[in-house]
């Protein structure tokens, strides 16, 4: 591969190491993209337990497709827009109707915990609860492809072009979807600041 | 930047409250936000939707999580590189119609649940092989399809290398 090979992100290489039979550097990628990935997806099922399952799905397919993976671009373009593909069938596929209904504590995004010397008042619990609806509601109501824009530009600080690699679709395509799902969310939460 | 020319400015505005700008552009938001409502507006509104987002924590990952991907792959090994040993040839060749992959592996799964009469197999040989399921092998195309596609459409570019 030569010098395209050297100008390759390095999760791209440990991933051609991976193709070569290295399972110690698909530790290494899972061990950095496993929350990324984990939360990417939570963020956009809004249920722990699927986007967990859906993740493994995801990392299973990297794993799977190792013997045929080509290092033509960034590797975190390939993992979400894996992500993207199972979590959008996910949505149209309408299985988080059963979700939705059983959200817990923990689906909501509440710690799990919290800290015994640092546990927040009841007053600032409830306040906290209701900022985390309100945000989890704000975004579940986006289109998904919009939804997945806004994760990814926000929480993985991916640049218009990647995000348009990752959604397959053109770079004016994702500001669009950027621009009206903020407003969207201006319009919702702009009052939170 | 006059109001009248804002209509195009929401990129650099948004990026401007992402805090996304160099020092020479964010001093040009700042004039300008400095004289215009509504661009002012939009800012403080932004950032409002920024820290919402900002203070929407995802739940840890299960601290079993390695283990259960870990079980999953040494189970679904063997299906998946039987599947690759039998079409990865064919699959990988660009061009190929993805029907007739698909065609090929309909035949495949055909022929493995009613085999043609063959002489009989060591009995070791006949336990190991297993009969694939329709969407093991459906799920094969589809990865197999996503990543000759991807790696298709997906040139590398001076902005992947700078990753």
């Amino acid at each position: 591969m030569g010098g395209a090979t050297a100008a390759l992100d390095y999760d791209a290489e440990l991933m051609v190491r991976v193709k070569e039979g290295d399972g110690a550097s698909f530790a290494l990628l899972l061990n950095k993209h496993r929350a990324a990935v984990v939360h990417f997806l939570y963020r956009m099922v809004h249920s722990q337990g699927v986007a967990e399952e859906l993740a493994q799905e995801v990392f299973l397919r990297v794993y799977r497709s190792r013997g045929a993976y080509e290092p033509t671009a960034k590797f975190t373009t390939w993992l979400f827009r894996i992500a993207t593909h199972l979590a959008l069938n996910w949505l149209r596929d309408g299985k988080n109707e059963r979700g939705q209904q059983s959200l817990d504590q923990r689906d909501c995004g509440m710690p799990a915990h919290e800290a015994a010397d640092g546990r927040p008042s009841v007053e600032q619990r409830m306040v906290r609860e209701s900022r985390f609806e309100e945000v989890r509601h704000a975004v579940a109501a986006l289109p998904a492809n919009q939804r997945a824009a806004v994760l990814m530009h926000k929480y993985e600080e991916m640049e218009y072009s990647q995000i348009a690699k990752v959604l397959h679709c053109t770079e004016s395509a994702v500001k669009s979807l950027l621009f009206r799902a903020y407003e969207t969310l201006r319009a919702r939460l702009a009052h939170m600041a | 930047m006059s109001h009248n020319g804002c209509r195009g400015r929401t990129e650099l505005l948004l990026e401007y409250a992402a805090g996304g700008l160099d020092a020479a552009g964010r001093e040009a938001v700042e004039r300008h936000i400095g004289e215009c409502g509504p661009c002012r507006d939009l800012v403080a509104d932004q950032r409002g939707v920024w820290a919402a987002l900002d203070g929407w924590e995802a739940p840890p990952v299960s601290v079993d999580f390695d283990r259960r991907l870990y079980a999953r792959i040494a189970r679904e090994e063997s299906w998946w590189d039987r599947i690759l040993r039998l079409f990865s040839p064919v699959l990988m060749r660009r061009g190929l119609p993805v029907a007739a992959a698909a065609g090929l592996a309909l035949v495949a799964i055909l022929v493995m649940s009613h085999p043609a009469p063959v002489p009989p197999a060591p009995l070791a040989k006949v336990q190991q092989a297993e009969p694939l399921r329709p969407d093991q092998v459906e799920t094969a195309l589809q990865d197999m399809e996503m990543l000759r596609e991807f790696n298709g459409l997906v040139r590398p570019d001076p902005a992947d290398s700078k990753m």
